[in-house]
């Protein structure tokens, strides 16, 4: 039977991996509880995929600590380095990295023969694991005669078919089109629920790293922006990179204007003159703040509506039809904003529009 | 441990390259007794003396300067027209042009010497019949020697440059046509400045080449007394008394050109490399040039000629005469030579032995260089850097000089293996250890490092990963490199002559006494069973290897 694995959890402490003189990162920390889902978000560069590579022991950690279930697999002092095949972990490459070489039902076995499994049951396993990924059909196939799209299956039940304790996901569909990554997405995250197994995935792909995640965690430059779940990433941006990173957002800078505060609202009056209300969420709003606005949470209206917070008079500069939304460029008290609206019934370029945003959508950041 | 085990091979392997160097070093400040071991006394004074030499010197540069421009020339020409324009029966004319590379330059000579030497020369002859005085071409001269060497060499220039010209992005070009420059401002404002690089570093390559070749200026040169640095030597070491520490003297100042060369050659491919080499394959655009293809397919037609089928004919046509001459006569006819070379003792048993020399070298070779290169290219261990920096070495140093650091080297050590086939065998691993990592490493590089990292996160040890996955992906590699490694010893002149021993003579050395001291035709028949054997060892090696490798899943 697959994925009757025991689940591991995972702790990283005080991470530093350098390649050379080059730190890719700088003290990372976080924990992965046994069954959790967490996925390492960030763009290119940001040590992402060093951090997973350390905990599978392809790259050697400066300094630092990484147990697996309390045990550790690398210290620094005293000096631990368990190798990479000793840790019981699982990696679903970039690449895919299925050896060409081989059948694919080689390819999916290989774990099992390395662990010396009677051979009954190897076939047992690998027909279950292919069944799984749908590519049954396809196991004394030749692995170099494969799609893409099938080898990604193929990788991904060689990867769980031995059943290990923490499954790790390197970018697993970058390299796939548009529409095929849109299926995998889902696949992985339905075998993921169904194989109830610890797993880390790497991904600069915002959408990817919300649909799959328990758990997300966002790096810039070696080291963690922020830390939470997908809504918490979402809805409440640390800081501007996260805000920018995660979704689009629109910046609002302001002076802060705490004798126009009620309600528990964080109130701020941009160089235009306009007031925002926004949310603090119990963050420390200095004298001058700054506000995210997320594109989809801003209405565009003919009609001004009767007493509503952060209603502004503003004009339709561009009008951009992208199928799923439209997308409009709205110039408002001498500065631009980007909003993104379904399409029923579409504004004209030039035309007077009032925006209105709900204070809880004005959220404020620390920096 | 797999640590210990690759810095215990890595090391090894550097001694045996930097072993003999030093002894060559030793020996070149050696200013006592010639014959003394260890020398009795050091000092520069074998250095000082090099100027007595200085025409030696001066005809080296003459012959690899005149090579270097021939050989380059014909392989930009070859390269522009097989890569860049649309004459017929390419891919075939691509194939082909690896074979200049296996006539090598000492059946080259043979077969050049046979053609155009000045008195018996089967041209000369006909030159003489046709009512000419004296004769039409001589190929004992400087240039005839540089010609000789050019035609193998270009065979080399040719895959240099033409993976040059191959890997450039046509993008360049057609940007530069849309931008309105014509065909002719294209070629040489974007198309040359980017292939120079390339040109550059094959013109370097070649020359360090030259510098060090042997066989070509032995076979035409030594009769009339025309010497290269590498002849000088060999005449040195092998005259009585031998004069060894003023031929190691000479076999120092050439390497340390030869040194400076190699450097020079890096340093250019790695700086101009970038333009071209994207590391994506680009399909050429390929120039249509009309009914020019004709005379460009002569072209090609006619360097192939002269380079492969001529030399191979004529050694053919000298080798069924009693009397090598132009002119074809009823009774001179006859199979004799091929009879006598046979039941030759000595060469059969020269023969025998370089088969088994190859056979041996190859496989023990790409066990090693296979195991090295990984090391080097995969293994991410301190100090690989260094370790493959000393074992490309033998790339700088010709094969001549480094037997005769051989020589000594391995005349004090107490193990009994000088004059011994083992001592050939260590001196073919050794010498051909650039050759072998090469050939591998290119193979290693286009593996992804993923293909052996997933092997490991599925839990595979280090040993069971290298024979499911890294051995069988790198099996075309190994392959191409034991082939190399078998054509290459089997026909290895410069270390061969100097260290085999009168009971383990080697083919080539053999060929070439008897060009020496029996008859030519003789020595035809001597090279063409060489290069017949060699293509019978390879069939059979490989239908049995065919039927052995055949592995499910394909």
């Amino acid at each position: 039977m697959v994925g009757s694995g025991r689940k591991a959890s995972i702790e990283v402490r005080d991470l530093v991996v350098r390649y050379g003189k080059v730190a890719a990162v700088r003290g990372v920390s976080f924990t992965v509880a046994a069954g959790e889902h967490l996925t390492l978000l960030g763009p290119s560069g940001c040590g992402k995929t060093t951090t997973l590579r350390a905990i599978a022991g392809l790259e050697q950690p400066e300094s630092g600590e990484i147990r697996i279930d309390g045990s550790p697999v690398f210290a620094s002092s005293p000096r631990v380095q368990v190798p990479p095949e000793k840790r019981g972990l699982s990696m679903v490459f970039q690449s895919y990295a299925i050896w060409p070489h081989m059948t694919v039902f080689d390819n999916v076995a290989y774990g099992l023969r390395v662990r010396k499994l009677p051979s009954a049951e190897i076939a047992e396993r690998v027909r279950g694991a292919l069944e799984l990924v749908q590519m049954g059909e396809l196991a004394a196939r030749s692995a170099s005669k494969l799609s893409g799209g099938q080898q990604q299956r193929v990788a991904l039940a060689r990867a769980f078919v031995f059943s290990p304790s923490v499954l790790l996901f390197d970018e697993p569909l970058s390299n796939l089109d548009a529409k095929l990554r849109a299926e995998m997405r889902l696949e992985i995250k339905e075998l993921q629920r169904r194989l109830d197994i610890t797993s880390v995935y790497v991904t600069h792909d915002l959408e990817e790293a919300l649909a799959i995640s328990d758990r997300i965690v966002v790096m810039r430059d070696g080291v963690i922006e922020q830390m939470g779940t997908p809504n918490e990433i979402y809805d409440l941006p640390r800081n501007t990179f996260v805000a920018d990173f995660v979704g689009s957002a629109n910046l609002i800078r302001g002076r802060h204007r705490p004798d126009l505060e009620r309600d528990g609202l964080v109130v701020l009056e941009t160089p235009g003159g306009d007031i925002v209300h926004g949310t603090a969420h119990g963050r420390r709003v200095g004298t001058e703040a700054l506000l995210s606005i997320r594109t989809v949470h801003v209405r565009l209206s003919r009609e001004r509506p009767a007493g509503a917070l952060n209603v502004w008079p503003a004009t339709v500069r561009r009008r951009v039809f992208q199928g799923d939304f439209t997308q409009y460029h709205v110039d408002w008290s001498g500065r631009s904003l980007v909003i993104r609206e379904v399409a029923t019934d579409p504004l004209a370029e030039g035309e007077a529009v009032f925006l209105i945003v709900e204070p809880r959508h004005c959220v404020l950041l620390e920096d | 441990m797999a640590r210990l085990v690759s810095l215990l091979v890595g090391g090894a392997a550097a001694v045996l390259v930097l072993y003999p160097i030093f002894f060559l070093l030793q020996a070149s400040l050696s200013v006592g007794d010639p014959q003394a071991r260890p020398p009795d006394a050091y000092g520069l004074e074998n250095f000082a003396d090099l100027p007595r030499y200085s025409h030696i010197f001066a005809n080296t540069v003459t012959v690899a300067v005149v090579a270097t421009v021939m050989a380059v020339l014909f392989g930009f020409v070859m390269g522009w027209i097989l890569s860049r324009t649309n004459v017929p029966g390419r891919a075939a004319l691509e194939q082909l042009m690896a074979l200049p590379y296996y006539v090598t330059p000492l059946m080259g000579a043979l077969a050049w010497s046979l053609i155009g030497s000045p008195s018996g020369g089967f041209l000369n002859q006909v030159w003489r019949a046709l009512g000419g005085e004296g004769h039409l071409i001589d190929v004992t001269t400087p240039y005839g020697i540089a010609w000789v060497m050019a035609l193998f060499e270009g065979s080399v220039a040719f895959v240099m440059i033409g993976a040059v010209m191959k890997s450039m992005d046509p993008a360049l070009e057609e940007a530069s046509q849309v931008l309105g420059a014509g065909r002719l401002r294209t070629m040489l404002r974007i198309t040359l400045p980017l292939v120079l690089p390339g040109v550059l570093g094959a013109a370097i390559f070649v020359f360090a080449e030259m510098l060090g070749s042997f066989s070509a200026a032995l076979v035409l040169g030594l009769p009339s007394r025309f010497y290269v640095v590498t002849t000088a030597m060999y005449q040195l070491v092998s005259q009585y008394p031998p004069q060894f520490p003023r031929a190691a003297a000479m076999g120092v100042s050439l390497f340390a050109v030869m040194f400076a060369m190699v450097y020079v050659y890096r340093r250019v491919v790695s700086r101009g490399n970038y333009v071209t080499i994207t590391g994506k394959a680009f399909r050429p655009r390929v120039m249509n040039v009309g009914r020019l293809r004709w005379p460009l397919l002569a072209v090609c037609g006619a360097y192939l000629g002269v380079a492969v089928v001529l030399p191979v004919l004529t050694l053919l046509y000298a080798s069924i005469q009693r009397l090598a001459t132009a002119f074809p006569r009823t009774g001179n006819f006859t199979l004799e030579n091929y009879r006598t070379a046979l039941s030759l003792d000595a060469v059969r048993s020269a023969l025998w032995n370089s088969l088994l020399l190859g056979l041996g070298t190859a496989s023990l070779g790409v066990l090693i260089m296979g195991f090295l290169a990984w090391m080097i290219y995969r293994s991410r261990l301190p100090g690989v850097g260094a370790i493959e920096y000393v074992l490309m070495f033998p790339q700088a140093v010709p094969r001549l000089v480094f037997a005769f650091g051989m020589l000594w080297a391995w005349l004090i050590v107490p193990i009994p293996i000088y004059g011994t086939l083992w001592l050939l065998l260590i001196a073919y691993l050794t010498v051909f250890l650039p050759l072998g990592l090469r050939t591998i490493s290119g193979v290693i590089l286009q593996i992804d490092r993923s293909l052996e990292e997933s092997a490991q996160m599925c839990g595979a040890s280090w040993s069971y990963r290298l024979r499911t996955v890294t051995v069988p992906l790198l099996r075309p590699g190994l392959i191409a490199a034991w082939l190399l490694l078998f054509i290459a010893s089997v026909r290895e002149l410069g270390a061969s002559i100097l260290l085999m021993g009168p009971g383990s003579k080697v083919i080539t050395p053999a060929i070439v006494e008897s060009w020496f001291s029996t008859s030519t035709e003789l020595t035809a028949a001597m090279a063409l069973l060489q290069t017949l054997a060699v293509a019978i060892a390879l069939v059979l090696l490989f239908t049995v290897a065919r039927r052995a490798m055949q592995h499910p899943g394909e």
